[in-house]
């Protein structure tokens, strides 16, 4: 066993003292420098505006009752990268102007769901989640139907927006990314 | 020794004053009962440094950046000398460090020697261990390939079922919302900046306590029960019998060699797997993730819906949390494995369930992908049957059953469902499942025109 260190001759007002300066520089420094490092990490993550809508594409290219895998382009230039990478969506004509747009990730862990036209289905290549053109879950692990993106049509193009849940309904839940 | 060494020792000693610590750290004295099992540690220490090393030289030329990263290992591979070589050696020796920092903990815990007084060095360990497994999922993305975005996007949806935090975990550990040039920033400095600079720390703190407290020996005689009070005494006491350090220092530099020269054949003769370059937008992708998580992947299949964080963070989260604190409730005096059933019982149960979850998603067969053909055929079928075919790949089953070794596991195989189920039942069963098999999971196929359901089940009766 190692002897027991003891606190040297020290003057304990000044010993008080000299802690009570070390843990107040000591909070200085990790205060100014912890909350620019938190915001700089953290904040770029949760920013709700970036990449505000997508460009789906000139209405007409959907026939009606047909779902169709698009790679929508993002509006919002950025510094960097130069080239914003396409996003994948796949977008139902549901008729009279209305369209329903899916995230096409699975909502179990996230796989790609893949559209079988003849199944009219959506299937899920990991852990078997099925779901039809509606986004319902038919079959396997995922706990609620295809996320949603908000649409709107402007001059006959479509937009795709913000990523949205619903609830087994087919209700509104909430917003995926808020 | 030659006198100029001598002259050069003596020179550095009146400056250091360490040859005292160096010579104690060499020839300390180890237990009786000090194996081949106990070279574990230093093997993991020493493929920690490799990788270390490896990682440097990997560093001049990869580039952290979706435009970039793919093509800067392309050039690795394809126009560095050596580039396949030293590739190869970080990426095998990933799965080496993985597997032999396990085994360490194996042994550690079967030897019992996270008992008094080592309680905070398998603290400790665990943490590394954790590390450890944060590496292999850093690194993973770093090749930018589509295996890697997979994965890292199967990884950051798995973070985000945690309860209450997960959409702001999700969106921390992405960078954003999606998996993209912010989440490869972030992967790239967790990967080569801070995740080293804890390892190493970590480790020093563990190799300190390991030098302080001497290595656990063998439960064996009187050491497989030891009172806390009994420990000094017997510990001494075998200590007293047992070799030096630098006996088995040999034991150690031999088995780090053996690994050195497994490490190197497989760099010189694997192929390091790369796939095609990332695409977020391809829907044809089956995502895979590394093999030492394949037991969280396959233990998804299990619990489906509501109870889905059960298995992406309960089961985790409490095996983290039995792991680190087993010192503080495992605290009986027995250190043989045979000694304390309760622990050794618990924990190859455990074992066996992630080598039995590991195995089935090592041999899982993966869906097809569209447009090519599920399964290989070993005769062509007869008209009336390859129609049936034609509706089974149409109608996409293969992405909910096996057929001859093709499709995903997520219902019954169905090479040989001709064999159990005739053409009527099959019918029926496809368009009400859950009305003739109660509880049955697969979604109705009624919308399916009659001929072609007629069509299928002759083909699928045919399958014996």
């Amino acid at each position: 066993m190692a002897p027991s260190a003891s606190v040297p001759d020290m003057n304990p007002g000044r010993r008080r003292f000299v802690k009570a300066a070390l843990g107040a520089i000591a909070a200085v420094i990790a205060g100014v420098i912890g909350v620019p490092l938190a915001g700089f990490f953290a904040l770029p993550a949760l920013k709700r505006s970036e990449r505000r809508w997508l460009e789906v594409g000139p209405v007409a290219d959907f026939v009606e009752a047909e779902i169709k895998k698009v790679l929508a382009k993002p509006l919002v230039a950025q510094v960097w990268p130069y080239e914003t990478p396409r996003v994948a969506l796949y977008v139902l004509n549901q008729g009279s102007g209305k369209f329903t747009l899916y995230d096409i990730h699975c909502t179990h862990v996230g796989c790609p769901v893949r559209w079988n036209v003849q199944a009219g289905r959506f299937f899920s290549p990991c852990h078997g989640g099925v779901f039809d053109k509606d986004g319902r879950v038919l079959a396997g692990p995922p706990p609620r139907p295809l996320d949603r993106y908000e649409y709107k049509v402007e001059k006959g193009v479509l937009y795709a927006g913000r990523v949205h849940r619903l609830n087994a309904k087919l209700e509104f839940e909430g917003w995926h990314h808020a | 020794m030659a006198p100029r060494l001598t002259r050069v020792l003596d020179w550095l000693e009146a400056r250091l004053g360490t040859r005292q610590q160096v010579t104690k750290f060499l020839y300390r004295r180890l237990p009786v009962g000090t194996t081949w099992w106990h070279t574990l540690g230093s093997a993991a220490l020493f493929l920690i440094v490799l990788q270390t090393v490896t990682g440097f030289f990997l560093a001049f030329y990869y580039v952290p950046s979706p435009e970039h990263a793919y093509d800067s290992l392309v050039y690795i591979q394809k126009e560095i000398p050596f580039g396949t070589f030293v590739r190869g050696l970080h990426y095998w020796g990933a799965s080496l460090v993985v597997s032999v920092v396990f085994l360490h903990l194996l042994r550690v815990f079967f030897m019992g020697a996270y008992k008094y007084p080592r309680e905070l060095s398998w603290v400790v360990g665990v943490l590394l261990f954790l590390v450890v497994m944060l590496f292999g999922f850093t690194g993973y993305l770093l090749p930018w390939d589509q295996k890697a975005y997979w994965a890292t996007v199967v990884g950051t949806h798995i973070a985000g079922t945690a309860p209450l935090v997960g959409d702001y975990l999700w969106r921390i550990l992405q960078g954003g919302v999606e998996v993209g040039p912010r989440t490869l920033g972030r992967f790239y400095a967790a990967h080569v900046l801070i995740l080293p600079a804890i390892l190493y720390g970590l480790s020093l703190v563990h190799l300190s306590m390991v030098i302080y407290q001497g290595i656990g020996p063998t439960p064996r005689g009187p050491l497989s029960r030891i009172r806390n009070e009994d420990y000094a005494r017997l510990y001494e006491e075998s200590k007293g019998r047992g070799e030096t350090f630098f006996e088995h220092l040999l034991r150690d530099g031999v088995v780090a060699f053996l690994l050195f020269l497994a490490l190197v054949w497989m760099a010189a003769t694997w192929r390091v797997p790369m796939e095609e370059v990332a695409d977020p937008t391809d829907t044809q992708y089956v995502p895979r993730p590394e093999w030492y998580f394949y037991f969280l992947f396959e233990l998804l299949w299990k619990f489906p819906g509501g109870w889905i964080p059960v298995a992406t963070f309960y089961i985790p989260l409490g095996a983290v949390l039995v792991l680190l604190f087993l010192p503080f409730f495992d605290r009986t005096t027995g250190r043989s494995p045979l000694k304390r059933p309760v622990a050794t019982g618990i924990a190859t149960v455990a074992l066996a369930i992630m080598a039995a979850l590991t195995y089935q998603g090592a041999s899982a067969p993966a869906p097809p992908r569209e447009g090519v053909a599920a399964r290989q055929e070993a005769k062509a079928l007869p008209p009336e049957l390859a129609e049936g075919q034609a509706v089974y790949d149409a109608q996409g089953c293969s992405a909910c059953h096996v057929l001859m070794g093709a499709g995903s596991a997520a219902g019954p195989d169905l090479t040989r469902v001709g064999a159990r189920r005739a053409v009527a039942w099959l019918k029926r069963f496809m368009k009400d499942p859950n009305a003739v098999k109660p509880g049955s999971e697969m979604p109705p196929y009624a919308g399916l025109p009659e001929e072609e359901l007629n069509a299928l089940a002759r083909y699928l009766a045919a399958l014996k």
